[in-house]
This record gives C-alpha cells, structure tokens and sequence, in this order.
C-alpha cells in the first residue's frame, strides 16, 4: 500500500517537472532564434529518459499522457494535443527500444528520441491538415534534432547520474 | 533492470551511428522532396508538330547547344539548368530571339517561320490556366 | 507488439496522404494555323474527337480565309480587285467580312480590314520589315477603304472596287476561328475546353473540378510575366500590343498594329488592350480597334455597350480594368510597379 502510494506521488511529482519544463520552454522558444515550426528543445523528454532509466516503460508512458492533457488544458488547443502525444509516444517508444540496445549512451538515445518526436509531430500534422505539406519541414526538423537531442542527452546524463532511482536508499 | 546505456558517462560510436541515420534520413527526405520544388522543369522542342528533342532542365550539368539544321531557318537554342533561350535563328523575323529565356513553367517561345515550338512544363502548379497576349 | 502496431499505423497514415487526387487529363493538339500557334485543350466529353473537329474547323476557315495561299477565297476577292466582277463566297467569309465592316463603321479611323496594302509595304506580311519611304506609304494609304468593299449578303458575294486594294483578316480571322471551334466542340458533346488561338484565350464551360477558368494577361513589358488573372467561363479573352510583333530601324521601335488613319504604327499611349467577351469576333476585333482609338476612346465606347469588358495597360504603368472584370480578378504585377483602376459605368 505505501509502495503504491509512494509510485503515485513520485509519478505525479514527475509530471509536474514535466509540465513545468515544458511551459518554461515555451516561454522562451527556439522558434525565435530559428522560425521553423515545431522546433523545441525538448525538455520535458529529460523527464522521459529518467522515467525510462531509473522507473519504468509504464510509468514514463504514464507521465508522458497525464504531461500532455495538462499541458493542453493549460494552453494549448487539441491540434497540439494530437502533435505532442503522437510526437511524445513516439519518441518514448524509440528510446525504450534503443535503451536495451547495447552500445550506446544517452547522447544516441537522447537524439533519436528528439528525432523520433519531429517525426511524430509532422506525422499527425499530415493527419490533421490532410496533405504532405507539414513533410517539407521534417528534413530541418531532423537536422535540428541532432543539435537539440545532444544537450538533452548531455543534461539527461547529469540527471539520471545525480539522482538516483527514488525510494531506494 | 540493467540498462547500460543510462551508466555510461561519454558518447559511444553506436551514438555516432544514430547521428549518421537520422542525418540520412533527414538528407533522403529532403533529396526526395525536392523534385516537387521548382527544379523538375521539362523542356520540349517541337518542330512542325514533332517532338524533336526533350531535357529535363535540372539534370543537365552543363548548358547545352541544340543546333536544328532541318528547320527551314537553321537555329540554335541553348538549354541551360535554369532556363532555355534561341541564341540565334536565320528566321527573318527574329521575334523567337527576342523572346529572351523562358524559365518558368507554362513559357514557350515560339518561331513561327519555323513552326518551331519551345516550351516548358511541370515543376510546380501554375496560377493560371492560359494566357491572352 | 502494441509499438509494432503504432508504427503499422503511422505508416498506413503516411502513404495515406500520399495518394494524389484524382484528375482527368484533357485531350490537346497544338498546331500551326492562320500564321500563329494554336493549342486545344478538351476536359471532358468525347475528348479526342472534339479536339479533331475544333482543329478541323479552324484549318477549314485558314483555308478560306488565308491571305498567302493563293486558292482562298480570300485570295480569290484579291484578285478580282478592280476588275468590276463579284467574288462568290462561302456563307462564313462572307458573314466574316460584313461584321468587319460594321466594326469599322461603329469606330471609324481606328479599325479597317482593307490595311493589306499598308501592311505589306511595312514588310510585317512578309517578314522582310522595313520603314517604308513615304511614297510607297501614301499609295499604299490611298487604298484603304473598307466603303469600298461591296458586300452583297444574300447573294454571298463581295467585290472590291478599286484595283490593288487587299483584304486581310489578320484582326478578326481568330476570333472567328474560335466560335467556330466553341460550337465544333460543343457539337460533339463536350463541354469544358480551353482555346489558345495565337493569344486568343477561349474559355468554354468551366473547369472539371466546376471552377472558373483563369486566364493570365500578359504584360506587355515582361512577356514572361502577367499584369493580372481573370476569371472566365463561355468567353474569349482577345489581346493586342505593340510587343507581339515590331522590330527595330535606327533606334525606334516599330510595331504592327497599324493606324489606318496615318499608315503609321499606332501611338496612343496603350501597350496593350484586352478585350473579354462572350462574342468570339467581337473580342478579337475590338482588341485592334481599341488599341488604335486610345484610352479615353476605348472607355467612351465600353460605356456605350454592354457586351464586352476591357483590360487597358498603358505606357504610364496603369492597368485599366472595367468593371465586369473586377470579380475574380487578382493583379499580379504590383511588383513591377504597376496600379490598378477599376472603372465603372
């Protein structure tokens, strides 16, 4: 019963970092430096690496949902509901699999999953707006992921190192 | 769970090998969207109603001289990458010379003491369906 | 098992989205005819053959009508200038070349089809272009009278009366030529074609997907560019300008479209008129006639009539579009620096 207690408090406390990167992202977006649509950092990934790394498949799944119908509620509209989840399901699936491949760091699976989230996103856009259009931005896009996917790497590398897996001593 | 990757400290050749594919896919979609830009421009000759020669404009590496001797006034037209133009006609008009280059799709120079038609299609939608003039 | 499925379905979307539309492709023929190029396009229908039966109508009245080939008609009234003896001719030549004459009654100075003479000591028939000296010029302006073009309709007969004088149906032959075609395609079933006779745009019916037809106009500056995009459906978009044919002798530029008043080419501060209308004849006609009379008179004559609209590019930089034109129309020549004036009645 307190294990269970404990999982759901640190899910949620998760989910809140989550959500707090991702709103303090959009506060200062890449998209003025570089106006292409779509482009983030991705920082509320760092929360999916350390999900998949230290919790579990389920549990990042978990966070990833609950962080992307917060956040629509909080600011966004559905349209970009359907991008994050799709981009953020997605990138969670790609690390998963790549996590249990051997020979790699987080730097790989950091940039395939920012890869993967582009990928996502101009997918569901195509969805959305019934066209191939949004694939023309997706050549950049992935070029940027190479950039954006190797400092959340390099951070998610700090984080995972410096914390620990919670409730263990 | 042991995951190795969520221990290691420094980059691995493996991340290099993600690098190289999402950088290659990245270059394959956009080599593979670029034919619907405006680089797929054909450019077809005809001379009294037959074809008598066809380039496709953004696979040329270097201009080209088509001299057409058969044409009632021998003529020269030059075919470059991004556009086509008649160097010089022994028509007596020389309005086919002075049409300049064409360079966009739906554009023909025509010349008509040699029932010669240049003109170029494809590469992108045109706003128009016709032109008056 | 579940990613396996997700990534299934991402592809099923993707090649989803990458099915092109469906479109039918017109049947086309471009030739050569009445000394222009001429392109047929037919979108529905039976598309083949009504592209033959507009081709074939057409050829049949360049061969009636043609100045150069000396079994025409048109040949044959040439020939018979002056010799007193009424030509015999095909009810089409004949309802061709009254209308001709009406257009010259009703604009008098600024349109005649009797101009051959004139022409051709400009060499602008027969591609040796040149200025004439004034008095091959003044023989050649004597002759320009289309009052001395009898007609005789209901005998379909016409004779010319004084010996030299031409006849030349450059200004109207493809106007005509296009009824002619509209009605060939529409005989056969077909409804929605686009004609492109030497620059004359035919519009029948419009578009498959139940549009309107756009038509470019050209700029007269930037041949390869347009001063503005018309909407049309069942009408012929007609133009004429200096820059279509001129050439050059000691740094002056001299085009073809003649002045039947001077013998000189036509200097009324127009480059280029386009007239739109729903009679086929009309269009290509007035678009001569108009360039000659000028702005204010083209206007003046709009005014009077209900039955075509104009496009007026001038040598100041104004496009002067009436206003039956002004729904559907996109100016795309701002750029070049050129303003647009809708004018009204």
């Amino acid at each position: 019963m307190a294990h269970g207690l404990q999982r759901l408090t640190r899910a949620a406390v998760l989910t809140a970092l989550a959500l707090a990167l991702s709103v303090a992202e959009g506060l200062a977006p890449l998209t003025i430096l570089f106006p292409l649509p779509g482009l983030r950092l991705g920082l509320a990934n760092l929360v999916t690496v350390y999900a998949l790394c230290r919790l579990s498949g389920r549990e990042a799944l978990l966070i990833l949902v609950a962080r992307c119908l917060l956040g629509s509620l909080l600011g966004g509209n559905l349209m970009a509901l359907a991008f994050s989840l799709t981009g953020g399901l997605l990138a969670l699936a790609v690390m998963a699999l790549l996590l249990r491949v051997p020979g790699l760091s987080l730097f790989g699976v950091s940039i395939a999953g920012a890869a993967a989230h582009n990928t996502g996103q101009i997918l569901a856009a195509m969805v959305v707006l019934g066209g191939r259009a949004p694939l023309v931005y997706l050549p950049p896009l992935l070029l940027c992921s190479l950039v954006t996917g190797a400092v959340t790497g390099g951070v998610s590398i700090l984080l995972v190192q410096r914390i620990p897996a919670p409730g263990r001593p | 769970m042991r995951l190795s990757a969520a221990d290691r400290r420094r980059p691995t050749l493996g991340d290099g090998l993600v690098v190289l594919v999402v950088a290659a896919a990245a270059l394959l979609l956009l080599a593979a969207l670029r034919p619907k830009g405006t680089d797929s421009l054909t450019a077809t000759i005809t001379l009294d109603g037959q074809v008598v020669a066809q380039y496709q404009l953004a696979e040329l590496s270097q201009p080209v001289s088509l001299t057409l001797e058969q044409a009632p006034y021998p003529l020269t037209i030059q075919i470059e990458a991004d556009g086509v133009s008649i160097l010089h006609s022994a028509c007596p008009s020389q309005d086919c010379v002075r049409t300049g280059r064409i360079t966009q799709t739906g554009q023909q120079i025509i010349c008509l003491p040699n029932r010669l038609v240049v003109s170029l299609t494809g590469a992108g939608d045109l706003e128009f369906d016709a032109v008056t003039g | 098992m579940k990613r396996i499925c997700f990534f299934l379905l991402m592809l099923g979307l993707l090649s989803g989205c990458a099915a092109p539309a469906a479109q039918s492709e017109p049947a086309q023929a471009q030739f050569f005819s009445m000394d222009t190029v001429m392109s047929v396009r037919v979108y529905d229908g039976p598309k083949e053959d009504a592209v033959q039966a507009a081709r074939q109508a057409v050829e049949e009245l360049d061969g009636l009508l043609s100045r150069t080939n000396p079994d025409s008609q048109l040949s044959a009234l040439n020939a018979h200038a002056g010799d007193g003896s009424p030509v015999a001719l095909d009810g089409r030549v004949s309802e061709l070349l009254t209308f001709a004459k009406s257009i010259s009654q009703l604009l008098p100075g600024d349109f005649d089809i009797t101009i051959a003479p004139v022409m051709d000591a400009w060499g602008f028939t027969t591609d040796q272009r040149q200025v004439p000296d004034p008095q091959t010029l003044a023989g050649a302006l004597a002759l320009v009278d289309s009052d001395k073009l009898n007609m005789d309709e209901t005998a379909s007969t016409a004779r010319l009366e004084a010996a030299g004088m031409e006849v030349d149906l450059g200004a109207v032959a493809k106007g005509y030529a296009a009824g002619q075609a509209a009605a060939a395609i529409r005989e056969t079933g077909a409804t929605s074609a686009l004609l492109d006779l030497g620059g004359n745009v035919t519009a029948l019916g419009r578009k498959a997907d139940g549009s309107a037809w756009q038509v470019g106009v050209k700029d007269p500056q930037d041949t390869a560019q347009t001063l503005c995009i018309l909407s049309m459906e069942d009408q012929t978009a007609s133009t004429s300008g200096g820059y279509e044919r001129y050439f050059e002798e000691d740094g002056v530029v001299y085009h073809h479209i003649i002045d039947p008043e001077t013998g000189y080419p036509a200097d009324s501060g127009l480059l280029s008129v386009t007239v739109v209308s729903a009679d086929h004849t009309l269009a290509d006609a007035l678009s001569t006639a108009l360039f000659v009379a000028g702005e204010e008179e083209a206007l003046d004559f709009w005014r009077s009539r209900t039955d075509f609209e104009l496009v007026l590019c001038t040598s100041d930089g104004r496009v002067v579009v009436t206003q039956g034109l002004e729904e559907g129309m996109r100016p795309t020549g701002e750029d070049r620096g050129y303003t647009y004036e809708i004018v009204r009645r």
